[in-house]
């Protein structure tokens, strides 16, 4: 709420003499930009050439295409708590359960579908995974043919995994043990949560 | 052949396939360099992916304009429509037939004027060339039967009559202290030397007045900062809004055309033409091919430097607003030439028109005046009396 | 001139009086396919009137023909366009072809100063107001024009009156010269003998132009005139500038009651 005191009335700010007579400004703003074509002239433009050269990005924490983490002996390391699919805005992946085939946990996806043109690339489903299994990862040049293949399955998240783990290493590697068949889970790493 | 090739008409009739041809090449060069010099100015490389650095994009871009789909709107006047762009791209172009490219050439015992045309009026053929000019621009904007464009072309009427006048003031003040009306003829005096050293060009007598010039040329030329009939954040593209490929591509050329004879002229005016001092080559004596050729290229590189420099102020300058365009004419230039006019004619009386001593004087006491009455009045020079009143309200946080 | 050739004359100014008649814009009743030919008939009829004085056709003959038939058409159509944006710009064409008239008769001076004064800038200044009085529908004091028959009567009678006297002179001109009139004789005929003598003294290697036979000839025998224009458009040029700098206050402005800030120096840009 804006009241009426907190308005102030604003006008353009008057000139000095110099600045009145306009000339002297022209010649400083033109020495500048001729400062500037003289750099880019040389090589030291901002452009990046994209195909060729990409952008240096911040692996931690540039939020591209998702990826499902495997454990250390590959399997896929989600429990398919939901955890992601509730918290996402955007309602974009779509799990189904199975009974897991391993000792160590409950449920494993058999079915997971993320939908990259619904994604807003909040990072949402990072945030919310207990097992950090889902990840965002610094690639940003997704592109399909259909809007069919936009829809990553669960293969294909795991082998965004492959592509980029040298990349951007699992942030925890140690956090998906399970111990014995209580359903907890503990972390044994040094997330605290 | 040669017979023919060698007279004056063979050589008007040449030069003047040789000038267009030439010239449809160099206004796509200069939409590249444009696009190159904008780039470099913002800190960008440019065009830089059709052929090596760029350089064959003015063909794809020409290719772009005649295979793409020529739209005429429903609602425009369809015969002012077509011609607006035509006459455009003829006024741009026509102006270019009185340049004296090249001086004399002698062959055959014959002096021959590498000129397409010598007139005894080529200045004012000049001045009228250019004032038809805006008839592109206004027809084009009526007929588009759009707001906007309809915006643009009243901008550009306005602008372009305010501005001739300043314009014709200093072409009278050049054609007092030369005598002549004949392009060559401006050309000869200035090809003398002061102390044996400095060449007389006009901009050494006048300086202010190649600059109120030079203004004036980018105010005609609709070039920025004076680009309001194009304003592209308030009228969408001005004039051009409804044209598509081949027609807005001759609003483009006629753009770039007009920029070349302006800066062609304004070199003839003041820089001397083809004349560069102490190169034998550029002398009014010399007359061989050689030096034709030379004085070809010099008048050229000066186009060029002209060019780069409206490319330079266009990329650094913001635009004008429309009253602060109309002051500056009305209240800036126009008694500011008046007053150099009255000077100058003043000192043709007493014979000093050519001592520079006199014009240069006469040019700093008007500039000087001009300055202190900026510096000095209280108006604000954006044209908002202070205290006049809010342009914008801003919420204070805290 | 003889009774045959001013016969002939009044016929074609009857003609072309008639089809301007049909020519005019009257809605519905506008009969242009009738208004032409009348129009052709008579320009026919001027070219045999024509036909009788011209000496020796040269090419410059036929770029007259072409010019003046391009004037005389434009000129028809300025009258007889329903659109007044049309019509403007048929008078610039108008302007244009008789600058070419006038650049054939070697007065280039003339032919620019007109394209300059009248295509230029008077033109310019019309059709930015047409332009803004009216946008795309013909209203209908345009389409149709009041009083045709008396208009086309007046006009016509007196152009033939004036055309008569004209061409009176002109035969006359062409008896005593024997030849196509010199090149720079419309000039010419202005211009005091003093002043030639003094031009030719001035420099002897150069051809004398037109433009300096026009300026002899303002400077010297209609000097007043020039000064009395000369102070006249200077009035109008001052009065246009005090007119754009009266400032009228804004009906309902109120003023700030509070001092303003000012932007970047007591309140950060937005």
């Amino acid at each position: 709420m804006i009241h009426d005191e907190d308005i102030l009335e604003l006008s353009e700010p008057s000139l000095s003499p110099s600045e009145k007579l306009f000339l002297p400004q022209i010649l400083g703003g033109m020495v500048t930009t001729i400062v500037h074509m003289g750099k880019s002239m040389v090589g030291q433009h901002r452009t990046v050439q994209y195909p060729e050269q990409k952008r240096e990005l911040r692996l931690e924490n540039y939020r591209g295409v998702h990826r499902l983490n495997r454990d250390e002996q590959g399997r896929v390391a989600c429990v398919a708590c939901f955890m992601c699919a509730t918290a996402c805005p955007a309602n974009c992946i779509h799990i189904e359960a199975g009974e897991s085939p391993w000792e160590d946990r409950e449920k494993y996806p058999v079915k997971f579908d993320l939908d990259e043109l619904r994604c807003i690339f909040c990072g949402m489903c990072e945030e919310a995974c207990p097992v950090d299994a889902i990840e965002l990862t610094p690639h940003y040049d997704l592109v399909g043919r259909s809007r069919e293949e936009m829809i990553l399955d669960k293969e294909e998240l795991l082998s965004v995994y492959d592509e980029t783990r040298e990349l951007k290493p699992r942030k925890n590697p140690h956090i998906t043990g399970y111990e014995g068949t209580g359903g907890r889970f503990h972390a044994n790493g040094d997330k605290n949560d | 052949m040669w017979e023919f090739l060698t007279s004056q008409m063979g050589i008007s009739i040449v030069l003047a396939a040789v000038v267009f041809g030439v010239m449809q090449g160099v206004v796509a060069y200069a939409i590249y360099f444009e696009r190159k010099i904008a780039a470099w100015i913002q800190d960008r490389c440019g065009p830089n992916r059709v052929g090596p650095l760029g350089l064959l994009q003015p063909i794809a871009d020409g290719l772009k304009f005649v295979f793409k789909e020529d739209v005429i709107p429903g609602q425009v006047d369809k015969i002012l429509f077509v011609l607006a762009p035509t006459i455009m791209f003829i006024i741009a172009f026509i102006g270019l037939a009185a340049i004296p490219w090249g001086g004399q050439w002698e062959v055959g015992g014959k002096l021959l004027n590498i000129q397409v045309a010598n007139p005894d009026i080529g200045l004012l053929y000049l001045l009228g060339v250019g004032s038809m000019g805006v008839y592109g621009v206004v027809l084009g904007g009526w007929a588009s039967n759009n707001k906007y464009s309809f915006f643009g072309a009243i901008r550009a009427t306005a602008q372009m009559l305010s501005y001739e006048i300043p314009m014709g003031l200093c072409i009278v003040i050049v054609v007092l202290t030369v005598g002549s009306l004949r392009l060559e003829d401006i050309i000869l005096p200035q090809t003398q030397y002061w102390f044996g050293a400095i060449p007389q060009w006009n901009i050494f007598l006048h300086p202010l007045v190649f600059l109120i010039l030079f203004i004036t040329m980018l105010a005609e030329a609709n070039r920025a900062p004076f680009d309001l009939a194009e304003a592209e954040q308030e009228l969408v593209g001005g004039f051009h809004t409804e044209y598509s490929a081949l027609k807005f591509g001759m609003f483009f050329l006629g753009e770039y055309a007009h920029m070349i004879t302006a800066s062609a002229f304004i070199s003839v005016m003041f820089l001397g033409g083809w004349h560069l001092p102490w190169l034998p080559w550029a002398q009014p004596e010399a007359t061989s091919l050689a030096a034709v050729i030379t004085k070809m290229l010099i008048l050229g590189g000066k186009v060029v430097g002209f060019l780069f420099l409206m490319m330079w102020i266009r990329w650094t300058l913001p635009r004008f607003r429309f009253d602060q365009l109309m002051r500056l004419a009305w209240l800036g230039l126009i008694p500011m030439t008046l007053g150099l006019f009255m000077i100058t004619v003043g000192l043709l009386y007493f014979g000093l028109h050519r001592n520079w001593v006199w014009t240069c004087g006469g040019d700093a006491v008007i500039l000087a005046l001009s300055l202190l009455y900026v510096a000095v009045s209280r108006r604000e020079i954006t044209g908002r009396s202070p205290g006049a009143g809010a342009i914008g309200v801003g919420a204070v946080a805290g | 001139m003889t009774s045959e050739t001013a016969y002939l004359l009044y016929f074609a100014f009857a003609l072309g009086g008639a089809g301007v008649y049909f020519l005019l814009p009257r809605g519905a009743e506008t009969r242009p396919t009738v208004g032409a030919l009348f129009g052709a008939g008579s320009l026919i009829a001027l070219l045999l009137v024509l036909s009788t004085r011209v000496i020796t056709p040269d090419h410059t003959t036929y770029y007259f023909y072409l010019f003046s038939t391009l004037a005389i058409a434009s000129a028809v159509r300025v009258i007889t366009h329903p659109r007044p944006v049309y019509s403007a710009l048929y008078f610039i064409l108008v302007v244009v072809s008789v600058a070419a008239l006038l650049v054939l008769l070697e007065a280039e001076f003339l032919a620019v100063a007109a394209i300059i004064v009248y295509a230029g800038a008077i033109m310019v200044t019309y059709l930015f107001v047409i332009m803004l009085a009216q946008q795309s529908s013909t209203p209908h004091y345009d389409s149709r024009s009041r009083e045709p028959l008396l208009a086309v009567m007046i006009g016509f009678i007196l152009m033939a009156a004036i055309a008569t006297r004209a061409a009176d002179i002109t035969t006359s001109h062409t008896a005593t010269n024997q030849s196509r009139p010199h090149a720079a004789s419309p000039v010419m005929l202005v211009t005091d003998s003093a002043t030639d003598e003094s031009l030719a003294g001035n420099d002897k290697a150069k051809p004398v132009g037109n433009t300096l036979l026009v300026a002899a000839s303002i400077m010297t025998r209609y000097v007043v005139v020039l000064e009395i224009a000369g102070v006249l458009l200077l009035v109008s040029m001052v009065g246009a500038i005090a007119l754009s700098r009266k400032r009228v206050p804004m009906e309902g402005y109120r003023p700030a009651v509070t001092p303003l800030g000012q932007i970047g120096k007591e309140v950060e840009p937005f």
